[in-house]
């Protein structure tokens, strides 16, 4: 390509070695330009006594472009320290809470991984064991919804109990919900955020009662052996099962 | 000046010369005072006589305090008027509070931005005693000039909310240009937070009201949640009461949440978290009081946070000094047209503003 104007225009090659060089020379030495001028700009602002018309907010005649009027402007005072009045540290403080709280509920973590938007983390349409502190039988269920709000994070969890469907709320961080684990995985991951479809009889899942009881069983199993693939073989006839 | 009457139990004998109206007789009576001698006296009374002698026979002098009037009022509501100043705040969303032992309180996130204080109003400048307090920043270009005057004589930076506050007395006013951090409140304290109500535009007797409406059928055409009947007809007046409950404007008003409890205070965020709800979308600016329904906060908590803002502030007062100087020089600039030139010809910092550049300077070069 670069044949024919270099014959019809023998110096064309030192528009690229030379002109561009120069250009780009150029462009550096602009650029130095500029910054030096921001770092003045910026020590200038600090020194209100060297500029005339710092600290001051003029208003300006529309047509006349002369000064109507001007007023001082103060900066915030000081506190004590030498600290001036700045804003606080974030404007979502409500997140910024929401931090606080599970660094001191979930020390370790485990909470918020496991309904983390990761691959590993629990999703809809996995089957939770949720035991409680205060005693009583452990809740397991079908996670129809995950609804995240940070320290306010809640599961709802839906299993059959007499042949009556139950459905229970828990909030993941709480005192009283002592642990949360996955009894069985969804084999595909569900389309839907909220599957409420599943309250319909064609959809409806039944007790999750023998799910519970094979993990279980194969939890024994792990404790005496520590066999990996007995668990995974657990996943699949788990999923014979389902449908 | 009518002649004040007599008691029932003064008798008849005092009422004489009720009836015998004439000046003459009107100057004898005056035998009946003792004290006073310099006043003229041109009636009589049966009063007990007073114990300082005023200049002039005033009618109100020895009577009891009147119970209606300024001074009347003020003392009635001294009662239910906090004792201290509160804060202007934003509502920042809802969450929940999570107990160690299990216990989830739902509560309210609200955030304090740069919260000072702009004016003391007294009760002989202004007729009650209050600090009005601003929130925020604004850009100045969004201030009219009035207002960049006002904040002038402050010698503080204009602020995007304006509210004051009500107090008991003089001992509730504080100094100006001083930053209420939440620490100004206690955990556990209740407080009154007011803010306005979500605006739901004009609204229906249903919705805005709880009228039930009207039946779906039974003949009933294009009325179903219509208000019906506006009152009895002749005979009632043909008229509408006034208070009638109709369809309407809704929402947008002040609603105040009182004795809300406060779960949590942080400096750093600048946040106040109260238990349960407050009227208002998120973003809506509330003013946080001390409960006026509830005991005033411990007099060592008040010190504290006196004390805490004379640590914080100690300047203050010269500060504001120095600023109403300027502003009287500067007002006076601008009344003569002298203000391009004081533009011109620079501006010496006042000393505190220096100080404060040299801190600047000197963090700058650490």
């Amino acid at each position: 390509m670069n044949v024919t104007p270099l014959a019809r225009r023998p110096l064309s090659c030192l528009k690229t070695s030379l002109l561009r060089q120069a250009r780009q020379q150029k462009m550096f030495s602009r650029s130095m330009a500029t910054e030096v001028q921001a770092a003045a700009a910026a020590a200038t602002s600090k020194t209100p006594s060297q500029g005339p018309d710092q600290n001051f907010y003029r208003l300006v005649d529309k047509k006349t472009k002369s000064v109507r009027s001007a007023f001082a402007l103060y900066p915030p005072p000081l506190a004590a320290a030498g600290k001036p009045l700045s804003p606080p540290s974030t404007t979502n403080p409500v997140a910024a809470l929401h931090d606080l709280q599970i660094k001191k509920l979930d020390p370790t973590g485990a909470r918020t991984a496991l309904f983390a938007r990761t691959r590993e983390a629990a999703k809809v349409g996995d089957i939770l064991l949720v035991t409680h502190r205060r005693g009583g039988e452990p809740f397991a269920g079908v996670c129809l919804s995950i609804r995240r709000a940070g320290i306010d994070t809640a599961v709802l969890l839906r299993n059959h109990i007499g042949k009556v469907g139950v459905e229970m709320w828990f909030k993941i961080y709480n005192r009283n919900v002592a642990g949360i684990e996955i009894v069985k995985r969804r084999l595909k991951r569900a389309r839907r955020a909220r599957l409420t479809y599943m309250r319909k009889p064609k959809h409806d899942m039944g007790s999750v009662a023998e799910f519970v009881s094979a993990w279980r069983k194969s939890r024994r199993v792990f404790q005496t052996k520590g066999a990996k693939g007995k668990a995974a073989g657990q996943g699949g006839q788990g999923g014979k099962k389902k449908k | 000046m009518a002649p004040r009457l007599a008691p029932a139990g003064a008798g008849l004998t005092l009422r004489l010369p009720l009836r015998t109206t004439s000046p003459a007789s009107l100057l004898r009576t005056t035998q009946f005072h003792t004290s006073t001698p310099q006043s003229v006296k041109l009636g009589w009374s049966t009063l007990p006589p007073r114990a300082k002698p005023t200049r002039f026979n005033q009618v109100t002098s020895g009577l009891p305090a009147p119970t209606a009037g300024p001074a009347a009022a003020l003392k009635r509501k001294a009662q239910s008027t906090p004792v201290r100043a509160g804060v202007l705040a934003i509502k920042k969303g809802m969450t929940a509070f999570m107990g160690l032992t299990g216990t989830r309180i739902p509560c309210t996130v609200l955030q304090l931005d740069r919260v000072q204080t702009v004016l003391n109003k007294t009760r002989k400048d202004h007729g009650y005693w209050a600090v009005q307090v601003g929130f925020g920043e604004r850009d100045p270009k969004n201030v009219g000039a009035p207002m960049l005057g006002y904040y002038e004589a402050k010698g503080i930076a204009p602020k995007e909310q304006l509210a004051e506050f009500k107090v008991r007395d003089e001992k509730g006013l504080l100094p100006v240009g001083v930053q209420l951090m939440p620490d100004w409140f206690y955990i556990g304290q209740r407080v009154d937070v007011r803010s306005n109500s979500r605006g739901m535009g004009f609204a229906g007797g249903m919705k805005r009201h709880g009228f039930s409406g009207q039946e779906a059928s039974h003949g009933n055409s294009k009325n179903h949640r219509t208000i019906g009947s506006a009152g009895p007809s002749q005979g009632s007046g043909s008229r509408v009461l006034p208070g009638k409950k109709m369809p309407g404007r809704m929402g947008n008003q002040r609603v105040t949440v009182q004795n809300l409890p406060i779960l949590l205070i942080d400096n750093d965020l600048g946040i106040v978290v109260v238990k349960g709800a407050v009227a208002g979308p998120k973003g809506c600016v509330v003013k946080i009081q001390d409960a006026c329904k509830k005991p005033p906060p411990p007099e060592e908590h008040i010190e504290k946070t006196m004390r805490a803002l004379k640590e914080r502030f100690p300047n203050a007062e010269e500060h504001l000094q120095q600023a109403r100087e300027r502003h009287l020089e500067l007002k006076k600039a601008r009344r003569e047209k002298r203000i391009e030139e004081i533009l011109a010809g620079g501006w010496e910092p006042t000393r505190e503003q220096a100080e404060m550049m040299e801190r600047a300077a000197a963090e700058d070069g650490a």
